[in-house]
């Protein structure tokens, strides 16, 4: 069995994140995206379960690929990244033709998501690659058993399903269900020794365009000036004023 | 602009992020019609002002792919230029399949859009809803994914004249087997006036019952942060923020929240906000009416013995 497993590297979030045109500012130095971590975690088990080889794929600016390395170091076996300057900006469906690109070149059976990015969130990425390779897709998976078998648990609306793994799918995970394995030394050693190929745009077939022009990005961030009490004692009194007062009660 | 909502049902009803959807598209005097998703038998689903057909698809199958297939040629042959659907689980699958189909990205979470000159601009929430990011769109189909609780639902007359089709299998649908339906009881996140939210700050699960008696006293639905529900206090569907549920009652009690942009945009239009924190820098005071600088354990306690 072969497995890809994205890792998209993103601006470091304790930073604030920054436009430029409608685009994030991408420092050349960038991490994992930490909601990546639960889906290469279930990557993982597959792998110890089918002795699967791993890929994590990726794609990026050109950069110190910080964020690979650190997908690496959970236990992926390799990584094949897209870096090319001209795909920043990219939108979901571009972004999700590179990476079915990716699955193709390491001729994945089974190809694993995060549900939705931390600095994009457009949360679509998933099922469109589904659609361009035309396998399965099971959507919002929160919980993996692996016994005889591999049961999947994923989110709906109403509550959540249970589904057998099937042969070729792609599947996003949600974070939450699985804990990510954190590396020790000798992982982060390894990781380095790891084969890593790095291709461009032209080595592979693109023909996706830009659909939407950016107008403008508007702060709306909003801070009001609410009372701001102490409790000494009394607080819950102040509550039921207030509840009274806006005849919330 | 032709339009097509792509609605769900849910519970046997039009979801709220449907009838929102819906409450704007006749607002702006859309072109529209609609098609809803579900898997069960259904009722007052129709209505006289649009017409609505029920795709039902067999609640043992994924089968959310083959649905696409069929929206697809529905699509085509009517000519719509515009697709609208919420971004809960299904809208999400089904507009991405579409937009592979008519090569356009969809844009995810809009939160309002314009048509002028029969040209459509967009405004989706970024930076956990700090910013507004406007685009326009140049495709010929336009695909968008609405936050819930981004209009507002005005009264719609529902009856039960609606045309039901049947979703077939195809190769991409799997079983599905377990399938577990969350029992909802008590006031509704999404239509409640009062909601209570819990966080870390209650320190333990146990805890929890302190909100859950509150949320008795004040009639309030009960939420928490991904925290707590990641670490297994409550269900997912008590989620409140980007990854999770909407919600703009007229009460929002957050207790022990710190306030992270991300549990925020789920509840920052809440008409009245009150926190309570420990952390007098915590962030949620930033957005509140009443901040209360003190001990959740303390303070709820005693709110209960005296409403
Ligand atoms: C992509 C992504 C999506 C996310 N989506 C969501 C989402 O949908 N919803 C969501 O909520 N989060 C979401 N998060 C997580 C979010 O960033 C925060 O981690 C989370 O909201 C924090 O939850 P919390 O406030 O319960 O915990 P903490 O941040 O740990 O805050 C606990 C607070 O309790 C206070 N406290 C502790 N003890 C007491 C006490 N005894 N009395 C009073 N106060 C006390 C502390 O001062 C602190 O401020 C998301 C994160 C990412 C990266
Ligand atoms: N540039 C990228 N490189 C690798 N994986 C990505 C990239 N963009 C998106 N993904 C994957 O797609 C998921 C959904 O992303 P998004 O649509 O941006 O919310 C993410 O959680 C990643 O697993």
């Amino acid at each position: 069995m072969k497995i890809a497993v994205c890792a998209k590297q993103i601006p470091d979030p304790a930073n604030p994140i920054e436009y430029s045109n409608g685009n994030v500012v991408r420092p050349d130095e960038q991490v994992l995206d930490d909601t990546d971590r639960y889906g290469i975690e279930v990557a993982l088990q597959l792998k110890e379960k089918y002795d699967a080889e791993v890929t994590v794929i990726s794609m990026t600016k050109v950069g110190t690929e910080k964020g690979v390395q650190q997908a690496l170091q959970m236990g992926p076996d390799k990584a094949l990244i897209l870096e090319d300057e001209s795909l920043v900006g990219s939108n979901s469906l571009m972004t999700s033709n590179v990476l079915s690109e990716l699955a193709k070149k390491v001729d994945a059976d089974i190809i694993i998501f995060g549900t939705e990015s931390t600095d994009g969130y457009s949360g679509v990425v998933p099922q469109q690659v589904s659609r361009i390779l035309n396998v399965p897709c099971i959507s919002y998976v929160k919980n993996i058993e692996i016994d005889e078998s591999v049961t999947l648990t994923r989110q709906t609306i109403e509550g959540s399903e249970k589904i057998n793994l099937p042969e070729k799918c792609v599947i996003s995970v949600t974070a939450s269900g699985v804990e990510p394995r954190y590396p020790n030394f000798k992982d982060i050693m390894a990781a380095k020794n790891k084969p890593v190929e790095i291709i461009t745009k032209n080595d592979i077939e693109f023909d996706t365009e830009q659909n939407m022009n950016f107008v403008e990005i508007k702060d709306i961030s909003t801070s009001k000036q609410g009372e701001k009490i102490t409790d000494e004692g009394e607080a819950h009194q102040i509550i039921i004023d207030k509840l009274k007062e806006i005849k919330a009660i | 602009m032709k339009s097509l909502i792509i609605g769900e049902v849910n519970n046997n009803e039009l979801s709220s992020g449907t009838l929102e959807i819906i409450s704007k598209a006749k607002e702006l005097s859309l072109d529209f019609s609609v098609i809803t998703i579900g898997n069960s038998e259904t009722k007052n689903i129709g209505c006289d002002d649009f017409t609505n057909t029920y795709f039902k698809s067999n609640s043992n199958k994924l089968n959310l792919s083959s649905c696409a297939n069929e929206i697809k040629t529905l699509i085509e042959e009517n000519n719509i230029e515009l697709v609208l659907s919420n971004s809960s689980y299904i809208g999400r699958d089904l507009i991405a399949f579409l937009s592979v189909d008519f090569k356009t990205s969809p844009v995810s979470n809009v939160t309002n859009f314009e048509i002028s000159n029969n040209e459509l601009t967009a405004i989706n929430s970024i930076n956990g809803g700090e910013s507004e990011y406007k685009v326009k769109i140049n495709s010929d189909i336009k695909l968008l994914l609405i936050r819930p609780k981004s209009f507002e639902q005005t009264e719609i007359t529902l009856n039960d004249s609606f045309e039901t089709k049947e979703i077939q299998e195809n190769e991409n649908s799997i079983d599905v087997f377990d399938i577990h339906i969350e029992e909802k009881s008590g006031p509704q996140l999404e239509d409640s006036k009062i909601v209570i939210s819990a966080g870390r700050g209650m320190v333990e699960s146990s805890n929890l019952k302190l909100v859950e008696e509150l949320a008795n006293k004040l009639n309030a639905a009960i939420g928490g942060t991904r925290a707590i529900v990641d670490a297994g206090w409550m269900p997912y569907s008590n989620q409140v923020g980007q990854t999770g549920k909407t919600v703009k009652p007229d009460v929002y009690i957050a207790c022990g929240i710190s306030g992270a942009t991300q549990h925020q945009v789920g509840m920052k239009d809440s008409k009245y906000i009150i926190a309570i924190n420990k952390d007098e820098e915590a962030p949620i005071f930033q957005i509140s009416d009443l901040g209360i600088v003190g001990d959740t354990l303390s303070v709820i306690p005693k709110l209960n013995e005296n409403l």
